[in-house]
C-alpha cells in the first residue's frame, strides 16, 4: 500500500487560489470518511495550513489512479471549476514519504525551518488518528516524520536565525517606523502565528498589544500571556485610531476589514502610519486597502518573497538535510515498484481533466 | 600648480560628483546593501576640490565668495556635501551619498554654465550685513536641498515598501518616520535661516535705496519661495499631511528653487 500525497502549497500557487481549497478543522474528518468511502484510499490524513492543503493517503490502488481521484475529489469538495495550470502535485513513494519529512522538518515551509508546521502536522495527524483514519502504515510515517524532524533540529543549523514570519513582520514595521517602543499592536483572531508575531514585535520593544478574538476567553488568555488587553471581537474597530501593527489571522470567510471600513478610520488616525499583516488564509484584508494611503498590507505571499533571502542562505544546510531525510526514508519502507510516476504533477493534472 | 584655478578645482569637484552618481547607480540596483564607504571617499574627493575652490575664491576677492550666481551655486552645494561628510561618519549613514550625489553633480553642471560666473565691478551691497544675509539664505537652500534628498529616499522607501519590493527590507535606508522627522527638521532650520536672511533685506534696501521694499524680481521671488516652505511646514504640522504628499512636497519645492533660482537672478537688478 503505497503513500500518495496530493495537494497544494505557497511553491505551487498562490494565496488566492490556494484559500479556495482550505479546510476547516470541523470539515477534516468528514472529508477523511468521504475519501474512504469512496474507495480512494484506506488511510487518510489533510493537512490544511495557510501556506499548504494536503491529503496524505494510503491506498490499495496504483498511485496513479490514487493521485487522479484524490484531484477529482478535491476540485468536488471545494466546487473548484477553474482552469488549473499545475497548481496541484502529487508524489508517490518514495517521494511522498521524502515530502512528508520535508514538511515535517519545515524543509518545505515558507520560512525555511520553521517550527509551526511540525505543531500543525501533528495536529493534523492525531485528528485523523482520533477519528481512526490512519493505520499501520500511515502511522509509521508520520511517526518516523516527527522523529527525523526532532533530529533534524538537534543534528542541523536548519532553525538558526531568524527565520519566522514574525521575525519578517517585525522587519517590515522597523522600515515604517522610527522605533516600536511607543507602538501599539492589535491581534486580530488568537492562532499561533499571529502569537508568534505579537511576541516578536513585544521582544523588540513594541508598547502594547490588544487581542481581539471571536472567543473572547480566548483573546483574554492570549492577552494576559502578552501582558496586553483583550476587547471583544464587535469592538475591535473603536480602539483602531491607537493601533500601528495589525496582525490579523482569524478563520472568517470573508473579509474582516475592507477599504471601505479603513478608509475613515485612517482619517481619525491622523495619517500616521498603518502596518497591516494578513496571515489569513482565506485572507482577512480586503486587498485594495494597500491603496490608502500610509497603509502598508502584507499578506501570506507577500512576506514568502522576503522568507526566500532567507533561504539562499541556509542552501548548504538544505543539503544536509535532505541527505538525513534520503537515508531515513530508505530505511523507512521498501521502495514500491508501482512508483512510475513519482513527482509527476502535471501527468495528473493532464489525466484529470 | 597653476593652472589648478578656483574654477578648475570646482569642475575637477564636479566630475567627481559625476562619478560618484555613476556608482550611486549601482548602489541603488543592489537595494543600498554594499558598504557605500566608496562613495563616501569619492563624495570627499570632491568635496576637497570644492573647498579648494572656495577658499582659492574666497581668497582672491578678500570676501565670502556668494557675490554672484556661480559663486552662490558653489556655496549651496558646498554645504550639502559638507553637511553628507559629517552625516556619513556613521557608517548606517554613509547611504545618503547615493541620493546627495546627483543633485549635487546637476546643480554643479549648472554652476559651471556660462556667463554665470560674472565678475562685475564691485557689489553694490558690501559689509557684514550684506554677507550675512547671502550667507543664512544660502544656508537655508543648502538645508532645503538637503530636506529633498531625504524626501527622495522617503518616497523610494515608501514605494519599495507599498509595492513589496524586497530591497526595501534589506535596504539600509532609514525608517520612514525618521526620514520624515529628518525632513520637518531640515525644512524647519532652512526656513528659519530663510526668514532671518529675508528679514535682513529691508534694512540693505534701506542703506542704498532708502525703500525697504522694491519690486525687484528676486525679492518677490524670494518671499514666494518663502511662502512656498511656510505652506509646507503649516500642512504637515497642523493638518497632519502625509508623509508621502510631505516629502514630494520637500522634492518639488526645491525642484521650484533650483529650476527658478537663476533665471531670476539674471532678473533681478539688486542682486545681479
Amino acid at each position: 500500500m503505497p503513500i500518495v500525497v496530493i495537494g497544494l502549497s505557497h511553491h505551487s500557487s498562490p494565496v488566492t487560489v490556494r484559500e479556495r481549497f482550505a479546510f476547516t478543522e470541523t470539515i477534516i474528518p468528514e472529508a477523511l470518511q468521504k475519501i474512504r468511502a469512496l474507495g480512494i484510499a484506506d488511510e487518510a490524513v489533510i493537512l490544511s495550513t495557510c501556506n499548504r492543503v494536503e491529503i496524505y493517503a494510503s491506498t490499495n490502488l496504483k498511485e496513479r489512479e490514487t493521485s487522479v481521484a484524490l484531484q477529482n475529489f478535491l476540485l468536488n469538495h471545494h466546487n473548484f471549476q477553474d482552469q488549473l495550470n499545475g497548481e496541484i502535485y502529487s508524489f508517490g513513494e518514495p517521494k511522498s514519504l521524502e515530502h512528508l519529512f520535508k514538511v515535517a522538518c519545515g524543509l518545505d515551509s515558507m520560512v525555511l525551518g520553521e517550527t509551526e508546521i511540525l505543531g500543525q502536522l501533528k495536529k493534523a495527524y492525531e485528528l485523523a488518528l482520533q477519528h481512526k483514519h490512519t493505520g499501520s502504515r500511515l502511522n509509521k510515517a508520520f511517526q518516523k516524520a516527527f522523529n527525523v524532524a526532532k533530529h533534524i533540529r538537534t543534528e542541523t543549523n536548519i532553525q538558526r536565525g531568524s527565520v519566522s514570519v514574525g521575525s519578517v513582520a517585525v522587519e517590515l514595521a522597523e522600515k515604517i517606523f522610527n522605533k516600536l517602543s511607543d507602538r501599539q499592536v492589535m491581534v486580530i483572531g488568537a492562532g499561533e502565528t499571529s502569537e508568534k508575531t505579537a511576541r516578536a514585535l513585544l521582544s523588540r520593544g513594541a508598547h502594547s498589544i490588544i487581542v481581539s478574538n471571536r472567543s473572547h476567553e480566548r483573546a483574554v488568555a492570549l492577552a494576559a500571556e502578552l501582558d496586553g488587553r483583550a476587547v471583544h471581537f464587535d469592538e475591535w474597530a473603536n480602539e483602531f485610531s491607537k493601533i500601528d501593527i495589525v496582525i490579523s489571522s482569524t478563520a472568517a470567510p470573508h473579509y474582516v476589514l475592507d477599504r471601505a471600513k479603513l478608509e475613515p478610520m485612517m482619517k481619525l488616525r491622523k495619517n500616521r502610519s498603518l502596518l497591516l499583516i494578513d496571515i489569513a488564509v482565506p485572507r482577512d484584508i480586503e486587498p485594495e486597502v494597500n491603496f490608502l494611503e500610509n497603509v502598508y498590507l502584507y499578506n501570506i505571499d507577500d512576506l514568502q518573497a522576503i522568507a526566500d533571502d532567507y533561504l539562499k542562505q541556509r542552501t548548504s544546510e538544505i543539503v544536509r538535510c535532505e541527505n538525513i531525510i534520503s537515508e531515513k526514508v530508505r530505511g523507512l519502507f521498501p521502495i514500491s515498484k508501482s512508483s512510475e510516476f513519482a513527482g509527476d504533477s502535471d501527468s495528473i493534472v493532464a489525466a484529470s481533466l | 600648480m597653476v593652472w589648478l584655478t578656483d574654477k578648475t578645482s570646482f569642475a575637477i569637484a564636479v566630475l567627481f560628483y559625476g562619478i560618484s552618481m555613476v556608482y550611486s547607480v549601482f548602489l541603488w540596483r543592489k537595494g543600498f546593501r554594499q558598504d557605500n564607504r566608496v562613495n563616501y571617499t569619492l563624495l570627499l574627493i570632491a568635496a576637497i576640490f570644492h573647498t579648494t575652490a572656495m577658499f582659492k575664491r574666497g581668497f582672491s576677492l578678500e570676501r565670502c565668495p556668494v557675490n554672484n550666481l556661480f559663486e552662490a551655486t558653489m556655496f549651496v552645494t558646498w554645504t550639502m556635501v559638507a553637511a553628507y561628510l559629517v552625516l556619513g561618519i556613521w557608517s548606517r549613514l554613509r547611504f545618503l551619498g547615493a541620493f546627495a550625489s546627483p543633485i549635487l553633480f546637476a546643480i554643479g553642471v549648472f554652476a559651471l554654465m556660462p556667463r554665470l560666473d560674472v565678475r562685475g565691478p564691485e557689489p553694490e551691497f558690501g559689509g557684514g550685513l550684506s554677507s550675512l544675509h547671502a550667507t543664512l539664505i544660502l544656508l537655508s537652500y543648502g538645508a532645503f536641498g538637503l530636506s529633498s534628498i531625504a524626501g527622495i529616499m522617503y518616497v523610494t522607501q515608501e514605494h519599495d515598501l507599498k509595492f513589496h519590493k524586497l530591497r526595501a527590507v534589506f535596504s539600509r535606508l532609514p525608517p520612514m518616520e525618521r526620514l520624515e522627522k529628518v525632513m520637518n527638521r531640515l525644512l524647519l532650520s532652512g526656513f528659519i535661516l530663510l526668514t532671518i536672511g529675508l528679514a535682513q533685506s529691508p534694512f540693505l534696501l534701506k542703506q542704498k535705496y532708502n525703500v525697504y521694499f522694491t519690486n525687484d524680481p528676486k525679492l518677490i521671488w524670494s518671499v514666494i519661495v518663502w511662502a512656498i516652505y511656510l505652506a509646507l511646514l503649516l500642512m504637515h504640522g497642523r493638518f497632519a499631511q502625509s508623509g508621502r504628499r510631505f516629502a514630494w512636497g520637500a522634492i518639488g519645492s526645491f525642484a521650484f528653487v533650483l529650476l527658478t533660482f537663476w533665471g531670476v537672478n539674471l532678473l533681478s537688478p539688486a542682486h545681479n
